[in-house]
């Protein structure tokens, strides 16, 4: 555990130094994809102002439920996101061997050296927009945090789950880049309240793949909205995870039957 | 019972074809026609500790795929094999933990920043106990004189010095046995010279090296034993000693005589190999086929000897032939 | 007459080399073809989650913007059409041919590499347009009932031509930055952002207030996807300002022809720094 600690840490600390030897690249990045953070929002604002509506939500609530979206997507892009390039890059370039020759779980080696540290743009523009819209309510009780931080907890699992799922992905998909706008793509649906979608849909995005946990539940938690029908999200969200998992597994020992 | 002991392995790779006009990218869609390739065909080597190997082969000839197994990243189709009582790809961790590799063509080195920064990761990696890291560290950077070098940005150094940090990223946690994939590529002569020594002496004190190199004068330095693989089998396993002995069999002569020489290659065992004027040339003698001093005698009184030089083959010419002795088989691909 | 042969030799000579390289790049891109497949699903799926956004927040009325559901419909449909027809990567590529030091090869041949980069844009999207744009097209004709036929096909066509260019120009100016900078990551961030927004990609850029539209207008970027899409609707506005469709696409013309000389421009001062890094 210590190990595994230190491992993360040399690690983030060695993403962190190769990042700054660009600095002015970095601060630009960051200020970057912070204001294209807000793109979602301020899309969201621009809907509201000429007289639309999401049905039963208030611009300040969704723009509480986006906020927790980039929040969600951010530590995610910040901690473990950057194992999917960092597979994709190595699988391509024949150099993911090097990763496999060291004496440690290769997840967890390849998850530690993905540290992006341009994301904090991403946190910091989620925490903004939460802090914000909350201004404009009634501020939440201690319960209401509470869930909020369990079900936000399950939110990064479900991201984590999704970065596995791409990692296994492009083991065998070499070059296909192009994997970010499908997982962009699918998660487009937790960017906004449940209720606007059909029925079907609204099943697919909380029994299917979990979505819904990204953004929907744990924003309705922190608003004091209905949130009776997550338990079973929770039980999807694990298989999804274990599900993730077992599929990086065996891509992994089909790689290592293929060569690279 | 060696260090490395391989016994029958054989590895066979599915591929698929893949055509490039429009009709066939469109087919292949659909169906893919599937194409076995036997990269090795049963290979048994067993190597002693301490030992300093070379493996050699052309390209494509299963070295790499033999190296990908003993390091634990492939899996073979079968086989046995056992290093240091380990089982390469089914007790990963616990066995890489006691390897090192280091290949010419791919940087263990963070590029952006300096190699003491990405030694550190290697001693988070296999839990190197601080002590033993600074002692081992201090050694090497002596051994390789990089005390200045190593807390500069990776991509501000030399590649001779870049590849002498991969050999400290690659030994910190001090290995018994080290893999090296092209160790020398592109390197100068005085960089090449410094990492020979430097591997000499890590194997003087036990390290066991397993060296896959395309360059020969790598092998004629460092080596002892000599492995050649080729078409996935082993053709050669014997000393550096006997591999030029092998050449032994045939001698380069120059020739130059006083009266015109007539087209010698004619005679039984003699090749022409060069021819610069009538009076002057080239030959390849097989000393299974012919009697030198005899040859030479026919030739000094025929037409007179001016100058002679007489030299071994270099060991390329030998290697060069393993290479290519036996028919390539068909590939499709 | 003898003018005409003069001129004819150059433009065949630039033709059969747009015609070679477009080709070796549509072969090239071909043995990718899971890239196209990805298209498949992401267009379509971007587009249901704008029918299920559009239609709750038109659930309450009836026009927005003076666009009824039906319309905000159609514009998404032709945005997410055209951006097969006009996307690349000119920025991505010309950084990395700069930082990596292999644009040095490209000054050795007897050719612009803007004209080699765009040709190849032509190769990839022909192939785009066989593998993503007509299957898409499919999808959302019988799938989700969109028909889109343009109300002027020949004004479309050419609109979304010069949508094409103006599209490569912009990307390529974004990508000749790197002669300047080591790491162009926040600013090709910064411009892509700029250029989706800008172009209405996202969003009908009638949204936007009022002063904002009318700075929009005298941008380049409403010439890469607002204009085309507009055109195959039927309809021009922007900032107050109505015109009709062979006006708007002159304009486009012309802001094409500006937007080319300033990359030539920029392009010259580039190479004038290029030192061959790393080469």
């Amino acid at each position: 555990m210590i190990r595994a600690l230190d491992i993360y840490i040399t690690s983030m600390k060695n993403s962190f130094a190769a990042r700054m030897a660009y600095r002015a690249d970095f601060f630009f990045c960051c200020i970057m994809i912070f204001i294209s953070e807000l793109l979602f929002p301020l899309l969201t604002m621009l809907i509201y102002s000429t007289g639309g509506t999401f049905p039963g939500w208030n611009l300040a609530e969704v723009m509480v439920l986006q906020g927790v979206f980039m929040l969600s997507k951010g530590a995610a892009n910040l901690l473990f996101f950057g194992v999917v390039y960092n597979t994709l890059s190595r699988v391509r370039e024949g150099t993911y061997d090097l990763l496999m020759i060291k004496p440690v779980s290769t997840l967890y080696i390849s998850v530690a050296s993905g540290f992006e540290p341009d994301s904090i743009g991403t946190v910091l523009g989620g925490l903004l927009v939460i802090a914000y819209s909350l201004g404009k309510l009634s501020q939440p009780n201690a319960m209401q945090w509470l869930r909020f931080a369990l079900i936000f907890f399950l939110s990064v699992l479900v991201m984590f789950a999704f970065a596995v799922l791409m990692a296994a992905t492009v083991f065998k998909w070499v070059g296909n880049s192009r994997i970010y706008e499908i997982f962009d793509n699918i998660t487009a649906f937790g960017n906004y309240p449940r209720s606007i979608f059909s029925k079907s849909f609204q099943n697919i995005i909380s029994f299917i793949i979990p979505v819904g946990i990204i953004a929907f539940y744990p924003a309705s938690a922190l608003l004091g909205k209905d949130i009776s029908g997550i338990l079973p999200s929770i039980c999807i969200c694990v298989i999804f995870l274990l599900g993730s998992l077992a599929l990086w597994k065996f891509m992994l020992s089909r790689y290592t039957s293929a060569g690279g | 019972m060696g260090i490395i002991n391989i016994n029958e392995l054989k590895k066979v790779y599915t591929t698929y074809e893949r055509g490039s006009s429009f009709l066939d990218t469109v087919k292949s869609l659909f169906v893919r026609k599937p194409i076995d390739i036997e990269a090795l065909k049963g290979i048994t080597l067993n190597i002693e500790e301490g030992e300093l190997l070379g493996f050699l082969g052309p390209n494509g000839a299963g070295k790499s795929t033999t190296l990908k197994i003993l390091t634990g990243v492939l899996y073979p189709t079968s086989g046995k094999v056992d290093v240091m009582g380990y089982t390469p790809w089914k007790q990963r961790k616990a066995y890489v933990s006691r390897i090192g590799a280091v290949f010419g063509q791919k940087s263990q080195l963070i590029w952006d920043i300096p190699p003491l920064d990405s030694f550190e990761m290697n001693r988070a990696i296999y839990g190197i106990p601080s002590q033993d890291y600074r002692r081992r560290l201090d050694e090497m950077t002596q051994m390789l004189s990089l005390e200045n070098i190593i807390r500069k940005p990776t991509r501000q150094l030399s590649l001779g010095e870049r590849m002498k940090c991969e050999f400290i990223m690659a030994m910190l946690h001090a290995p018994r046995i080290v893999f090296l994939d092209e160790p020398t590529i592109g390197l100068d002569v005085i960089a090449k010279e410094k990492i020979r020594d430097f591997i000499l002496e890590q194997n003087k004190r036990g390290v066991t090296f397993i060296l896959t190199t395309h360059d020969l004068g790598d092998v004629e330095q460092l080596a002892r034993r000599v492995v050649v693989v080729n078409y996935g089998e082993i053709v050669f396993d014997d000393t550096v000693d006997s591999l030029r002995k092998l050449s032994g069999i045939k001698k380069r002569v120059e020739l130059a005589t006083k009266k015109e020489l007539p087209d010698l290659s004619g005679m039984p065992g003699v090749q022409l190999t060069g021819r610069t004027s009538p009076c002057h040339a080239e030959l390849e003698l097989d000393m299974e086929q012919l009697e030198l001093n005899m040859f030479l005698q026919n030739i000094n009184q025929n037409y007179v000897i001016s100058d002679l030089t007489m030299s071994d083959p270099p060991i390329e010419s030998v290697i060069k032939e393993l290479y290519t002795q036996k028919e390539r088989q068909p590939v499709t691909l | 007459m003898s003018i005409i042969k003069a001129a004819a030799g150059p433009a065949l000579k630039a033709a059969s080399i747009m015609k070679a390289v477009a080709f070796a790049t549509y072969k090239e891109w071909a043995a990718y073809r899971s890239h196209a497949m990805v298209s498949l699903f992401v267009g379509p799926v971007y587009f249901l989650v704008q029918i299920f956004i559009w239609k709750a927040v038109f659930s309450s009325r009836g026009s927005i913007n003076g666009l009824s559901l039906d319309q905000m419909i159609n514009y998404f449909g032709v945005a997410v059409l055209i951006n097969y027809l006009i996307m690349d990567f000119a920025d991505w590529n010309l950084q990395m041919l700069i930082s990596t030091g292999k644009f040095l090869s490209y000054m050795l041949r007897p050719m612009s590499h803007i004209y080699f980069a765009l040709s190849q844009k032509v190769g990839h999207r022909v192939l785009g347009f066989t593998i993503e744009f007509i299957p898409v097209y499919l999808i959302l004709f019988f799938v989700f009932g969109v028909r889109i036929v343009p109300a002027r096909p020949v004004f479309a066509v050419i609109s979304i031509m010069l949508g094409f260019i103006m599209m490569f120009l912009v990307d390529y100016c974004v990508g000749i930055t790197a002669f300047w900078l080591t790491r162009t990551s926040g600013v090709r961030r910064m411009f892509l952002l700029l250029r989706d927004i800008c172009s209405g990609m996202f969003l009908p850029l009638t949204f936007f207030p009022d002063v904002l539209q009318k700075i929009l207008f005298y941008l380049p970027f409403q010439f890469i996807a607002y204009v085309p899409v507009r055109v195959c609707v039927g309809s021009y506005e922007l900032g107050g300002i109505s015109l009709d469709i062979p006006r708007i696409v002159g304009i486009q013309a012309v802001a094409v022809l500006a937007m080319s000389v300033f990359t030539v421009v920029f392009f010259k001062l580039g190479t004038k720094r290029f030192t061959g890094v790393g080469a």
